[in-house]
């Protein structure tokens, strides 16, 4: 017997709705996650490489600590471990706006924060030392080589692996459905539940990932051209994508 | 692989035209042996005990309740055998005569009754509501703005979006996590059918400390499943379990597994009684 294939099922009755709106939470928790990934990779994959050792085993506890845990781990922590921490009027406000969007975005920020932060690592350490050496020489302080020289140059570098880290950190936004954000597999399976159409609910699910994903890629194809430094990552400005 | 093809055929095709060279009492009536389905897993209903042995509430139905009826009616002592039935397997094992009856925890329903014969109703259960004790919840049409807990998929999630769409609905693809979300505070009340329900209040590390609340609002009742079509033994089935519930037997063995002493507490409401009493016609 072959399957018989129902696609009406996509856009008959809430589909739609549901598909639009699992779209729109998953970007939402994403481009959040995202911002916070960012600015803590950054910070701490620059702390990782200053000449001050309390700072640097810092920022090395953090990376080891978020990234050698599981996503799903850190999804219960934010959701069922920090609240209790907060006090109780507050938790009560929060669990009545959205707390599962906050905690599944924290977890998702603060984990792909120290995946961010080694690969600003990486960037920042494959940069000659000499560069370091000239900025300080022309009287910047250490803050402000980082600042100005050193993280420009090393963001620019790293456009590639973050932009695989970025469709990585989409994809793991799923994950939150365990702790009830309806996110789109959320909204895929439940189209399944009430069509019990799991074929046509799965394949639509996959093919808006791709094409999230696809958007992205695309993106910071974009990006990495606009910001190139003539000369120094120079390769980039011919290469096709 | 195409032998094993052939064999699904034959065994869903027999589903649908049970080829019956005897009828169910003749055949129980030549072996003296009345075979049934159960799970070994679904306390209390049918499960492997401490002691290692094959117990429950539709085990001691069908024991203490149609096996008199059944001998009486082909005048000769019958003999109980259990095999193992799952829901994927009790249509087919049914149908390919391997056992008789299926005594589990099988939701009676329409669509069903074209591939099988159900019984009377055993036990019912339906949705309810799981709540801190003293929580304001008191069933469907007090959880507006509530944070409701549900299973991801589950038949509930949906009744409660379509008649309490002013509740937060959280859906959760666990039971654990459900229930420490309720635990917590994340959400107010979490529903599931009555009998999950109690299942989980009573492993919760202070049972006392939880109520389970509100009418059904879904409707799962509980039937024996036997091939259809074979209204004889359907009959004595049905009598062995009308005699028990005129008798109080039935209700002895129900205190016996769900009472307040039982493997898992869940009294059986006003309404319920009721209904398992008018189910038993006059004789």
């Amino acid at each position: 017997m072959t399957y018989q294939f129902d696609w009406s099922v996509l856009w008959t009755g809430q589909s739609g709705e549901w598909l639009l709106q699992g779209i729109l939470t998953t970007l939402g928790i994403s481009t959040l996650a995202w911002l916070l990934a960012a600015a803590l990779g950054t910070v701490s994959g620059a702390l990782r490489t200053v000449p001050f050792a309390p700072l640097r085993a810092l920022a090395t506890c953090y990376v080891e600590f978020f990234r050698n845990v599981p996503l799903l781990v850190w999804m219960f922590f934010w959701y069922f471990a920090v609240p209790p921490l907060l006090p109780g009027p507050l938790q009560d406000w929060l669990f009545n706006h959205g707390a599962e969007f906050w905690a599944g975005m924290f977890a998702l920020g603060v984990y792909h924060g120290a995946r961010f932060s080694e690969m600003i690592r990486s960037g920042i350490q494959s940069i000659p030392k000499t560069q370091f050496e000239a900025a300080l020489s022309t009287g910047l302080t250490t803050a402000q080589t980082y600042r100005f020289v050193i993280i420009p140059i090393a963001l620019r570098l790293i456009i590639p692996p973050i932009a695989n880290e970025s469709l990585n950190l989409l994809k793991n936004s799923s994950v939150a459905l365990t702790i009830s954000v309806t996110e789109l597999t959320f909204q895929t399976r439940q189209i399944e539940t009430y069509t019990a159409r799991a074929f046509e609910a799965l394949t639509a699910g996959t093919v808006i990932y791709l094409a999230l994903c696809l958007g992205i890629a695309t993106l910071m194809t974009k990006i990495e051209r606009r910001f190139a430094l003539p000369g120094m990552i120079g390769r980039v400005a011919s290469a096709e994508h | 692989m195409k032998k094993m093809l052939t064999l699904l055929v034959a065994i869903a095709l027999g589903a649908v035209t049970p080829a019956m060279a005897e009828t169910t009492l003749e055949k129980i009536a030549r072996t003296g042996v009345l075979t049934i389905g159960a799970r070994t897993g679904s306390p209390p209903f049918a499960f492997v005990d401490a002691q290692n042995q094959w117990v429950g509430f539709s085990i001691d139905l069908v024991e203490q309740l149609i096996l008199p009826t059944l001998s009486k009616k082909v005048g000769k002592p019958v003999k109980l055998e259990k095999k193992e039935s799952t829901p994927p397997t009790r249509i087919p094992l049914l149908a390919s005569n391997a056992v008789d009856l299926i005594a589990e925890t099988m939701t009676d329903t329409r669509s069903r009754r074209d591939s099988v014969d159900f019984s009377l109703t055993f036990f019912v259960t339906g949705a309810q509501f799981l709540v801190k004790k003293g929580s304001p919840i008191k069933g469907i049409k007090s959880i507006a703005g509530r944070r409701v807990a549900a299973q991801q998929g589950s038949t509930n999630a949906r009744i409660i979006r379509e008649q309490a769409p002013k509740a937060q609905l959280r859906e959760f693809p666990d039971q654990p996590a459900a229930f420490q979300a309720l635990a917590q505070g994340q959400v107010d009340t979490y529903t599931n059918d009555g009998i999950q329900l109690a299942g989980l209040k009573a492993k919760a590390p202070n049972p006392r400390g939880w109520e389970i609340v509100g009418d059904f609002y879904s409707y799962e009742p509980y039937g024996m499943a036997l091939r259809k079509g074979d209204a004889d033994f359907r009959g004595v089935v049905n009598n062995g379990l009308m005699e028990g519930i005129d008798s109080g037997k039935f209700f002895d063995i129900y205190e016996k597994w769900f009472g307040p002493k039982g493997e898992l507490p869940y009294p059986m409401s006003p309404d319920i009684k009721k209904f398992m009493i008018y189910q038993a016609v006059p004789k």
